[in-house]
């Protein structure tokens, strides 16, 4: 029975490892391209482990080309919009539970339907607003564009929070003498924290990882975000691999930072409503 | 004190007009961002767009999409590829889910492994995939050749069926995480007794699979399974990046039929009907998802 079970073990855990390296393969041949001399990269048969493994890809990209300003706008535009959109769905969710617990659900159902339509479609009218507006070209189209694809999560997973917060604890801040909005922002929020920042991070995630939206919405090379910069660069006449896994390489770390940071955060929030229903 | 009471319906308004200032912002800002280009994106349908100039033409442009082969054939590619796409990310999201939740020691650390794929851009991915199946050089050629399963390298991205493969390989490669994610914390609710209870009645592995894994799996399954639906048939970026639609319409998904009409073809109208047409597939996949999930009743909500 023992050596049964110490088998079946060993079978898992192969079957594991095999799908890891599936899984992660084109990770690690992203670093590995990306840290290769440009005479290395053309290289048949390819080279698994370089031995002259360098960071010229990495100062190359800064120098000669626009991706730190790429990672700019994607930090500017990312942020944004998390900070943008955590407050609609805080002020929404703690306004749904406090105010209008009946029109809850309603309002619920409402961001499930916008959270389906197809992006693709948004686009068109989004864009032809924003450059009637004049508006093409600026963080500011980006940031509103990014704040609405997580919302609907946002708020939904918000008042869930807010719901388990007792009412008890409005109430003495009220009879202690706060304001409202003293007792949302000095009373509610704090106690929200954890749940604030699970949606935080995934708006920040959904916009720096975003593509078509700023694929369309900015023209000017020097307004691009990393995954539209990065894309583009696969259209040159003669790609530089090691510079764009370079790139890619820039582009992964901050998320899969955030994500290893705050794992088990971002799980528990993003399956909670699918498996309780 | 007593003396200056406000009425309680004076304070009841006053509390209403503190709950309006609270949901206004939302409001606004989801009428602005969703509402207003939704139905701006229903009038461009209705229009012949030609530069800053647009005409009403009524239901024309829905017309001339359903009377082109390209508009069907491009709903059939939909239709395949996200229901091959989306079956492999169920069973490999669900066999995967069930190995990590045998490996119970190294669960949370397989579980941030195996998710990386999904945390990553969309497009970023595809552009590594690019160079993974890069004819000339790239790894996934040679591979292939130094298992002595392919004889000559192949134009991965140049063919019609190898690229239809690819893009597919690589959204599977991006979506089966998410599925696992689901399916592992699905798995922790199924009741140990009943494993156990199975146990000793002499059930083989597969039978307990069969018979207590799955129907306590199964709401989770179906909602799972729409969910990704919605989300593959909208999917943009990974063939976007990849082949744009190509080679020969190989690849041109609806979301993808759409962007090229409106962006590279300039013609706002039309592809706006192909957006809405594709709108509404979505609404009756998503109807079915609503039912399913009970959102819209009182106690299904939390």
């Amino acid at each position: 029975m023992k050596r049964r079970s110490r088998v079946r073990s060993w079978l898992l855990w192969s079957v594991a490892l095999v799908a890891l390296a599936v899984t992660l393969f084109p990770f690690y041949w992203m670093l590995n391209t990306s840290l290769k001399p440009s005479s290395e990269i053309f290289a048949s048969p390819p080279t698994f482990v370089s031995a002259q493994w360098t960071l010229d890809a990495y100062s190359t990209i800064f120098r000669e080309r626009p991706v730190g300003r790429y990672f700019l706008n994607s930090l500017i535009v990312s942020v944004g919009a998390t900070f943008l959109s955590v407050l609609l769905a805080a002020l929404a969710a703690y306004g749904f539970t406090r105010f209008f617990e009946g029109a809850a659900t309603a309002f619920i159902v409402f961001l499930l339907f916008t959270k389906m339509l197809p992006e693709t479609l948004l686009i068109i009218p989004y864009f032809r607003l924003m450059s009637e507006l004049g508006l093409i070209n600026t963080h500011i189209a980006l940031i509103l564009a990014y704040s609405s694809f997580a919302l609907p999560f946002s708020v939904w997973m918000l008042i869930g929070f807010f719901r388990s917060i007792p009412r008890e604890i409005d109430e003495a801040a009220t009879i202690d003498g706060a304001s409202v909005w003293q007792t949302f922002v000095h009373v509610i929020l704090p106690l929200a924290r954890p749940g604030l920042v699970a949606v935080a991070l995934f708006t920040f995630l959904i916009a720096w990882n975003s593509y078509v939206w700023a694929l369309v919405l900015t023209t000017d090379s020097s307004m691009y975000v990393l995954s539209v910069g990065i894309a583009n660069m696969v259209g040159e006449y003669r790609v530089q691999w090691n510079e764009l896994m370079a790139a890619a390489v820039i582009a992964t770390v901050p998320v899969m930072a955030l994500y290893a940071l705050l794992e088990r955060h971002l799980v528990n929030a993003i399956t909670a409503g699918a498996v309780k229903g | 004190m007593a003396t200056t009471r406000p009425p309680r319906a004076r304070a009841f308004a006053r509390r209403r007009l503190y709950g309006y200032a609270f949901v206004a912002p939302v409001f606004l800002f989801l009428c602005a961002i969703i509402v207003f280009p939704l139905g701006h994106a229903f009038w461009t349908s209705l229009q012949r767009v030609r530069g800053l100039r647009s005409t009403f033409v009524g239901f024309d442009n829905y017309a001339r999409v359903l009377a082109d082969d390209a508009f069907w054939h491009s709903l059939s590619i939909s239709f395949a590829f996200t229901g091959v796409a989306v079956a492999l990310h169920m069973v490999l999201g669900l066999a995967l889910a069930l190995l990590l939740d045998e490996l119970r020691s190294a669960r949370a650390a397989l579980r941030i492994a195996f998710l990386t794929p999904w945390m990553v851009a969309p497009a970023v991915g595809a552009t590594i995939w690019l160079w993974l199946l890069e004819p000339q050089f790239g790894v996934v050629n040679y591979l292939l050749r130094a298992a002595g399963m392919i004889d000559a390298p192949l134009a991965w991205l140049g063919e019609p069926g190898p690229a239809f493969a690819s893009v597919v390989a690589v959204d599977v490669w991006r979506g089966v995480p998410f599925v696992m994610l689901l399916m592992l914390a699905g798995l922790q609710t199924v009741p140990p007794e009943q494993y156990e209870a199975a146990a000793m009645d002499g059930a083989s592995a597969w039978q307990r699979f069969r018979f207590v894994t799955l129907p306590n799996l199964r709401y989770l399954l179906i909602v799972a399974t729409t969910l990704d639906v919605i989300n593959t048939i909208r999917h943009y970026d990974i063939i976007g990046v990849m082949t744009a639609g190509g080679p020969a319409q190989a690849t041109e998904v609806l979301p993808v039929l759409l962007y090229n009409t409106a962006f590279r073809g300039n013609r706002f109208g039309e592809a706006a009907a192909i957006g809405v047409l594709l709108l509404l597939i979505v609404l009756a996949l998503s109807t079915f998802y609503m039912r399913v999930t009970r959102v819209g009743s009182e106690d299904g909500a939390r």
